[in-house]
This record gives C-alpha cells, sequence and structure tokens, in this order.
C-alpha cells in the first residue's frame, strides 16, 4: 500500500506543498502547530487503509453527509485517504461479486481494516428485518467486525438507535454496541452527522493509525466536547432574554434565541455551533429552527420538539446558564444520559491528560 | 434455465435482492423476482406523536430523497388542519423541492447507475485528445436543448462550471485511474464484471469521459444543495414547520436567517444547478443513448412504462387552500396527475385517465394486496385502501434454504417486505419517466393548455426525439428513456428554480416578507378530528402521504411510496410490478453476469428504505409483531 507522501509525490506535488498541506490538516484537526512534524511523519509512513463500509436499517443520510464534505473533497477521501472496498452505495459490484470480495478483504487485512456501520441491526424477526445476501444483517455486522482494528458508529441509528427504535421500536433494533461488546466503538452520532465531522474523524483514525480520545459515551472529544448552547452565535441573546416567542415574529428576524420555541441546543453535545454544516455556511439554528438534539440518544422520545426544555430559569445570566445545562439534560434525557454529569466527567478526563 | 441471484443491489438506497429466470440459448428474462429486504415501521412509531414533529420524523424514512417526506408530511397535516402557507414559504419550499430533484438525479446518473454504462478499465483505452474533441462535440450537438432554457434572472456573467474539456485535464484523470489500477487497490470500482461485453459498446472516449465527470461531479454534487442548507439550516434533513418554513427573512438584521447575503448565496447555487444540468448531465447521458439506441439498437427494459403509468403533480405556481378540496390541482404549473395507458402504441393513441384531490380519497381508486408480501389480510385476493388497511407481518422464509439463510425465494408464494399497490386493480410505473410520459400525452392530446414548465417539457421531449430521430413512444419507454427522462426532469428543475426564485424576488419588493402562517399553530384551534393528504412528486416517483389526526395527536398515518410501485412484487393476478416488468423486457449476454438487468433496476434508482415500512392502526405493542394497519 501507498503512503500520502507517495500518493502526494506520484501527483507531482512538491514537499513544500505537502507540508503546508499537512500543516492544514493539523489546523483542521484540532491539534497545535507543534503536532505538525508528528502529522507529515504519520503521511509519510501510513498506507491507504481499506475500509468495509456497511449498511443496516437506515436511510443512507450519513452517506449522504459523508460525500456533502468540502474539506476534504469526497473524491479526495475515496481515492487517495482510504481504499472504500465495500460500500452498498458507491461500490461498483453487486451481489456475490461484492460479498466474496469483502470476505477477501476481510481475509488480506485481518485486523488492519477499518469497519464502518451506518444503521443498526433489528434482533426481531431471527435478524430478518434486515437481510444482505440472504442472511441477516446482524450476523453479517458481527463477521465484519471480528477482523477489524476499530469499528465506527456512523450517524445515531448505529450509535444509539435512531428513528427506528423509537418507540414502540417495531423491529427491536438496536445500537451496534449491544451487539459487537469486545471492541471499542467510535460513535459519531448525528442524524446525518456533520461531513467535515465524519471525514475529520476518517482522516484522524488515517494519520496517527490510532482512535481519536473519546469522552464516557465513546464520541470523538473533539467534535462533541461542546454543547450547542454554549458554542451558539445566538447565545448572547439567551443571555439578554432576547427571545423569539412564536415563528416568524420580530424575534425571528432579528435572530434571537429560539429556546422558546422548542430548542434543545442546552442539552445537545454536537459541533454545530462552532464548525456548523457546509463548510461554516449554517446550521439549524441559524436557518431559524431550533435544534432537535439529533445526536443525542433518545432524542425523538425526548419531544414534542417545539416545546421548550423544562426546568430552565430564563433569561439567565452566564452563571445559570451553565447550570441549565445539567437541569435540562436531567429533565429531558429521562435518565437515559445525564449530561450535567457527562459533563464532569469529561472535565476531570481532560485534566488527568494534562 | 438458469436461476441468477443478485443480493445485495448496491447503487441504490436501501436493501433489495433480484432473483432471475434466464433462457441460456436467448438469454432471455422469463421469470423475474424483485424482493425488499428491509422494513422498518416509521408509520407506527409517530403514531401519537404532534402532528407539527411527523415532518422530522418521515423525513428519515430516506437520507437520500432527504425533505421529500418532509414536504408530503407538511402537505398531509396542512391538508388535514386547512392550513394555507404564505407565498414567500411556497416559493422557498419550491426551491428546496427543485434542488432535490437536481442533486438527486445528478448524483443517481453519475455515482449510482454511471457505471452500468462506462468502466474506469475501457477509459484507460482512451485518447486524450480525441476525449476533448469529442466533449467540444457533444457540446454543441446537445447544446440545442439548452437554447430553450430560460433564464429568468439572467444574472450570471458567463456559466462558472464548464466543462474543462482539454486533453490535458482527461490525461490527468486517466493518470490516476492508471495508478489506482496498479496499486491493486481498486476501492469502490473493486471486483465489478468489468470484462463484460457491454463495456464494449461505447468508444473509449465515452468511457474516459464520463469517469472523469463522475469525479467531478461527485466534488460539485454538495454545492446543488446550498438552498436546503440556507433555508433549512443543514443537509441532509433541513427543517421546516407547518405552516411555512423557519427561516424568517429580513432586510435589516445580518442576524436574520434570509437576509441579502443569504438570497445571493442560493442564486449562485441556482446556477451551479443550471450549469451541471445544462452542459454535463445532459450532454453525458445523450452521448451514451445515441450510442446504445441507434447504434447497438438496444431498446430493453421498458416493461410496464409501455402499458401503464401513474403520476400525481406538483410545483403549486402559488398557495393552494387544500389538496382534498381539489384546490392544490388547480395550482400546479406541473400538471404530472394521472395515469396513460399504451403509450407504446404512440401519443396519439394511448389512453388518458385524470386523477385529482378527491380521487386519493377514493376507496376504489388506489389499493393495496399482499398475496405475495409477507403480511397477512382476511381475504388475500382483495386489495384494501390505504384508510382501511391491514399488515400482519406473516414471514414464511425462502422456497429453498432456511428461514435466516436463503438460496431461491418463493416466486409462487411470499417473497418480500414490499407491498403491492395498484390503480384500480393494475399495476402502474412511477417515476420521471411516468411524469414526462403523462404531461406530453395530456399536451398533445389537448387535455390541458401548457403551461410553461409542460411547454418546456414537450419542447424537450420533441427535441430529443428530433437528435436521436426516433418518435417519442420508441426511445421513451426504455431503460435509456428512463434514464433520459431524469436528466431532462433535472435541467427542467434547475431552470424553474430560476423562475422561484425571481417570484420570492419580486413578492420581497412588493414587501411581503412572511415566511409562515402560524394562525393554527396552537393544537387549541384544531378540530378534534382532521384528516389529510399530502401529494409530492418525489424523485422515484409519486408519493403520498394519508393523516389522520385526533384530540391533538396523529391518530393514523400512512405513506404510499414510490419504490413501494416499482419494486412491488406481484398481485393475486399475477401481476408484475415495474421492477419485474423491466426485468422481463431485458435480455442478458451472460446469464450469470446480468449487468443489463442491473442497468433496468438501477433507471429506477430504487429506495428500499422508502418502500418498505409498516403501519398500526390499532397500536399494538410490537414485540410479538402481530400489527394491524396499512404496510406501505
Amino acid at each position: 500500500m501507498e503512503t500520502f507522501w507517495e500518493v502526494f509525490k506520484r501527483h507531482g506535488v512538491s514537499r513544500r506543498d505537502f507540508i503546508k498541506f499537512a500543516t492544514t490538516i493539523t489546523g483542521l484537526m484540532g491539534l497545535a502547530p507543534s503536532m505538525v512534524p508528528q502529522v507529515v511523519k504519520a503521511m509519510e509512513t501510513k498506507p491507504r487503509v481499506p475500509v468495509i463500509w456497511i449498511h443496516g436499517l437506515e436511510c443512507t443520510c450519513c452517506s449522504e453527509s459523508f460525500i456533502r464534505s468540502a474539506t476534504p473533497l469526497a473524491s479526495d477521501v475515496v481515492l487517495t485517504m482510504i481504499s472504500l472496498e465495500y460500500d452498498d452505495t458507491l461500490s461498483a459490484a453487486a451481489g456475490e461479486a461484492i460479498e466474496k470480495h469483502r470476505e477477501k478483504i476481510m481475509k488480506e487485512y485481518w485486523g488492519n481494516y477499518i469497519l464502518a456501520v451506518e444503521g443498526n441491526p433489528p434482533l426481531g424477526e431471527d435478524g430478518m428485518y434486515c437481510i444482505i445476501g440472504g442472511r441477516p444483517f446482524v450476523e453479517i455486522l458481527k463477521e465484519s467486525a471480528e477482523g477489524a482494528k476499530a469499528i465506527i458508529a456512523w450517524g445515531s441509528c448505529a450509535s444509539w438507535g435512531c428513528v427506528q427504535a423509537a418507540k414502540p421500536n417495531p423491529t427491536n433494533a438496536v445500537s451496534i454496541d449491544k451487539v459487537i461488546t469486545d471492541k471499542p466503538i467510535i460513535k459519531v452520532p448525528g442524524c446525518p452527522p456533520i461531513a467535515e465531522v465524519m471525514t475529520g474523524v476518517i482522516m484522524y483514525m488515517v494519520l496517527f493509525d490510532r482512535i481519536p480520545p473519546l469522552d464516557s459515551q465513546g464520541r470523538p472529544k473533539m467534535f462533541y466536547g461542546n454543547r450547542i448552547h454554549d458554542t451558539c452565535y445566538r447565545r448572547s441573546f439567551f443571555n439578554a432574554g432576547q427571545f423569539v416567542e412564536q415563528f416568524d415574529d420580530e424575534g425571528a428576524k432579528k435572530g434571537w434565541c429560539l429556546y422558546k420555541v422548542g430548542c434543545r441546543g442546552p442539552t445537545t453535545y454536537n459541533s454545530c455551533g462552532n464548525l456548523r454544516w457546509y463548510n461554516g455556511l449554517s446550521y439549524p439554528i441559524q436557518s431559524g429552527h431550533g435544534c432537535i438534539g439529533c445526536a443525542e440518544n433518545n432524542f425523538w422520545d425526548n419531544g414534542p420538539f417545539y416545546e421548550r426544555i423544562g426546568g430552565i430559569p430564563v433569561p439567565g445570566i452566564e452563571s445559570k446558564a451553565d447550570k441549565v445545562g445539567a437541569v435540562a439534560a436531567a429533565a429531558a434525557a429521562g435518565g437515559a444520559i445525564l449530561h450535567g454529569i457527562a459533563t464532569k466527567v469529561r472535565k476531570s478526563a481532560n485534566k488527568e491528560e494534562e | 434455465m438458469k436461476r441468477v441471484v443478485v443480493d445485495p443491489v448496491t447503487r441504490i438506497e436501501g436493501h433489495l435482492r433480484i432473483e432471475i429466470m434466464v433462457d441460456e440459448e436467448t438469454g432471455r428474462v422469463k421469470d423475474a423476482v424483485s424482493c425488499g429486504t428491509m422494513w422498518r415501521g416509521i408509520e407506527l412509531i409517530v403514531r401519537n406523536r404532534d402532528p407539527r414533529d411527523v415532518w422530522a420524523f418521515t423525513q428519515r424514512i430516506c437520507g437520500v430523497c432527504t425533505s421529500i417526506h418532509a414536504l408530503a408530511s407538511l402537505r398531509a397535516v396542512e391538508d388535514a388542519l386547512g392550513i394555507t402557507i404564505p407565498k414567500n414559504a411556497n416559493y422557498i419550499r419550491n426551491i428546496m423541492y427543485g434542488s432535490l430533484q437536481v442533486h438527486d438525479h445528478v448524483v443517481h446518473f453519475y455515482h449510482l447507475h454511471a457505471l452500468d454504462w462506462v468502466s474506469p478499465v475501457e477509459a484507460l483505452k482512451a485518447d486524450p485528445v480525441q476525449t476533448a474533441a469529442l466533449a467540444n462535440v457533444i457540446l454543441e450537438k446537445y447544446g440545442v436543448l439548452n437554447e430553450f432554457m430560460p433564464d429568468f434572472l439572467g444574472r450570471r456573467a458567463y456559466p462558472k462550471k464548464f466543462p474543462k474539456a482539454t486533453p490535458g485535464y482527461f490525461r490527468e484523470f486517466q493518470k490516476k485511474i492508471k495508478k489506482l489500477v496498479e496499486s491493486g487497490q481498486l476501492g469502490i470500482f473493486a471486483a465489478h464484471w468489468w470484462d463484460h461485453p457491454d463495456y464494449q459498446m461505447l468508444p473509449p472516449e465515452v468511457h474516459l469521459l464520463a469517469v472523469a465527470h463522475y469525479l467531478n461531479m461527485l466534488d460539485v454534487q454538495r454545492e446543488l444543495f446550498i438552498p436546503q442548507v440556507i433555508f433549512g439550516g443543514k443537509n441532509p434533513h433541513p427543517h421546516y414547520i407547518v405552516g411555512g418554513v423557519n427561516c424568517s427573512i429580513s432586510m435589516d438584521d445580518m442576524n436574520a436567517p434570509v437576509n441579502m447575503e443569504r438570497l445571493a448565496v442560493v442564486e449562485d447555487s441556482i446556477y451551479t444547478q443550471v450549469e451541471s444540468t445544462d452542459l454535463f448531465y445532459i450532454p453525458d447521458i445523450l452521448a451514451i443513448a445515441d450510442i446504445y439506441l441507434n447504434k447497438h439498437n438496444w431498446f430493453y427494459g421498458g416493461g410496464l412504462s409501455k402499458k401503464r403509468v401513474i403520476g400525481y403533480g406538483d410545483y403549486p405556481d402559488e398557495p393552494y387552500t387544500g389538496i382534498t378540496n381539489g384546490d392544490y390541482h388547480k395550482k400546479l404549473l406541473w400538471r404530472s396527475n394521472g395515469v396513460v395507458e399504451d403509450f407504446y402504441k404512440g401519443v396519439d393513441k394511448a389512453k388518458f385517465y385524470n386523477l385529482e384531490g378527491k380521487d386519493f380519497a377514493d376507496p376504489e381508486q388506489i389499493q393495496e394486496f399482499v398475496a405475495h408480501s409477507w403480511y397477512k389480510y382476511p381475504d388475500e385476493n382483495k386489495g384494501l385502501h390505504p384508510w382501511d388497511g391491514i399488515t400482519e407481518p406473516n414471514y414464511t422464509g425462502p422456497k429453498e434454504g432456511t428461514k435466516t439463510h436463503w438460496k431461491y425465494l418463493d416466486e409462487e408464494g411470499k417473497y418480500s417486505w414490499i407491498k403491492a399497490p395498484r390503480w384500480r386493480g393494475r399495476p402502474c410505473e412511477v417515476g420521471p419517466l411516468a411524469r414526462y410520459i403523462i404531461v406530453y400525452t395530456k399536451v398533445k392530446q389537448g387535455h390541458i393548455k401548457p403551461t410553461w414548465v409542460e411547454e418546456l417539457i414537450v419542447n424537450q421531449i420533441d427535441t430529443v426525439s428530433k437528435l436521436l430521430g426516433l418518435p417519442p413512444e420508441k426511445w421513451l419507454p426504455t431503460t435509456v428513456g428512463r434514464t433520459i427522462a431524469r436528466a431532462l426532469e433535472a435541467q427542467m428543475a434547475a431552470h424553474a428554480n430560476l423562475y422561484w426564485m425571481k417570484k420570492l424576488y419580486d413578492n420581497l419588493r412588493a414587501g411581503d416578507l412572511s415566511v409562515a402562517n402560524m394562525e393554527k399553530w396552537d393544537p387549541s384551534t384544531w378540530p378534534k378530528e382532521a384528516k389529510g393528504i399530502g401529494l409530492t412528486e418525489a424523485p422515484r416517483g409519486s408519493l403520498g402521504h394519508w393523516v389522520i389526526i385526533k384530540d391533538g395527536k396523529v391518530d393514523n398515518y400512512q405513506c404510499v411510496v414510490p419504490t413501494t410501485w416499482n419494486g412491488s412484487p406481484k398481485d393475486p393476478q399475477g401481476q408484475h410490478g415495474a421492477f419485474e416488468e423491466c426485468m422481463m423486457d431485458t435480455v442478458v449476454k451472460v446469464p450469470e453476469k446480468p449487468l443489463e438487468v442491473l442497468r433496468g433496476i438501477h433507471s429506477f434508482d430504487p429506495c428500499l428504505a422508502c418502500s418498505t415500512h409498516l403501519y398500526n392502526e390499532k397500536g399494538e405493542e410490537i414485540a410479538n409483531v402481530r400489527v394491524q394497519g396499512a404496510c406501505i
């Protein structure tokens, strides 16, 4: 397999441009400039990693989001960074040919390929609510996980269960960590996840040959370390007590805080506020709609979406706003996740590392 | 007779299996089985929820045709509650919808369908100089279609996305492909039937051109969806609200969701849509189509489209007061609603049946059957209207193999998670091809006086007929025609977006900034019980959502979806759905590598997550999979 530097050389990219690229990438991944030499070294020595990308019960929005990535662009990821050897959506081959190829890649790269999972397995009817090659998807999932060096759970389906697992969960669909219990799983939740978060996770793994630092729930810290509420450009309106009272009112036209018409920003960890979608172009709150919390566990059953989260003193001031997160999470999550606690755990973990 | 299985069918949304019985002497496909192999239950999940939330749930039916199930849901709830959305919201929703049409069709052709026609291996044999020359020839030849395409804004100084038709450009692509092949890591191109004789049908230069544009468009496609990111905050899965759109407009405030800068971003993206369809998609598909039809006489795969197509209509020019009350169909710019039979006999001999508002509530018009689906009805010879449907899962396993390890499906018994929708007991094809056949027939037979959109469609069809030297009834109802119709539709939608943008600007200039009608936002203003229907033309075909609201909650919800129509198994009369008819209208050269069949199936742009879900009418606990309701 070729290394990045070899690929670049082959493209006639100068050493100078290569270093420039590595520097940009370092910044993009939120790493300190002192890390540049390590990134360069990684790019010189790491070959293209084979990726097997399987699909369970899902809607393919994760794949669609992935190809929306602007930095890096989809063509660069697929043809120069990874080797996407199996993917229901993009693979040219079909049927037995592609299934045999998956087996071949698993054997050839045993312990060295990345398994990416979009969607989740239904356990009802012996798994036959999702069938690949005449077999239950759950069987393919277990089999493909065995030789993987790392597993990525794309989106809220694979990470938490998402829409098909919302009440009453007719097919008994479960997140993949209910089925694969002996391997670390990188959860990249969101419905879908932000494109540049997806490619950012891939790039990190390719360059450093390790999984990115994860929080207590298995999410990459660099992308899920902040509540949307804390990074939201409308936060100052929240603090000032300036709210949209009804859609399309004067406050809505002025871009005031959407908390009162239903916004899960205070209980949702994702990069929508800082990274935003489409390379910083917008995010739901910027378009005038509250966050529906799509990166959070059980968000479908924590509705209705247009009701404000209870138990939060508004308008708040900065010191109160921190409490808001903890109170709101406890109220909204119904015991499933306690963000207040998660935040504390995360903070102490960070300290240890430092 | 040889039985060939393709499972999984890749380059589609969701999970699909096909089985074909091939006569090895003639290559004819004698029988064909299409099996939806996934099932989730979204309609059941939305029960008892706030109707204002449902668009978000149903949107997750599909992330490829993202936003269309949200739109259908909003329309259904608004129809039930009697909500008329403001003008700006209508124009913005149309732009978001049109952007989906363009994006979905472009990605379908280049990234899901192109590799049925072209091969990176053949591209290596091409001469880059000749490829550049070819690119120029087809731009000139098929550019005649662009000549009558309206530009309602006239604000592009020159095309920013113009094909780079130079030898150096194509040489770089060729080098890239060569290195990829040499590295042994073929990635997405691995393990395919590249040795299939059909890849010899086109000259190497067409292969190189199309493979280059495959990669080029992989990077451009994201820009086509920018309008949804501005108006809906993200893509896939942008946001909406019942009563209009969430993106308030102000020309006084940079913090406003929509202001002058944001509109300029949308406008720029729409021109990218125009250029991607006018200058890439249309010339590329017509270059391939001309060789397939005229040089190789390859007219396979028409199947059901020759016999019967159905459509619902879309593009409300102005806000309407309801769908069930008939006002929706009076306001449409694109009246593809109706049924056309026997188009293959010629447009003058085709039969047209109208379909509008009230017909969608009529229990005799649209029904679903389960004789060959894994569900149980009290009387499986009868169909049921969606409102009266029953869904009792009844998985019976395959004919050969075990419950969880299939060899062959049971084509005489039950064999799919998809139900079989029928119109007056008859199967119909849906999709861009159906819509184009219906509008063409309605205009040519004089049933309607054409709007500008309909006139454009007729013009496109007549121009392509001239370019190909073939009458529409010969080239349209084929696998190739299905693929051309989709491209023409994308081109129309891109130009229509300029029209909606102009209407939006005009209305803003007139001083109307409203984007949401909030009069009936509060559930206390709703009737105790209300019923509504939401219709739209999804990229893959006609889509309907039916909702019943009781005491402020969803009591009953269901969707009849394009791939349910097209991918349906047989009905009790043994009539096949469109996928199966298409396969049986195709000849394969190498039975164990049925590339021709795969091409036919891909020409429908199958979406399986859309086609298979479950609705529960009584809301029993589902752990025991005994469920009442209507399946879609």
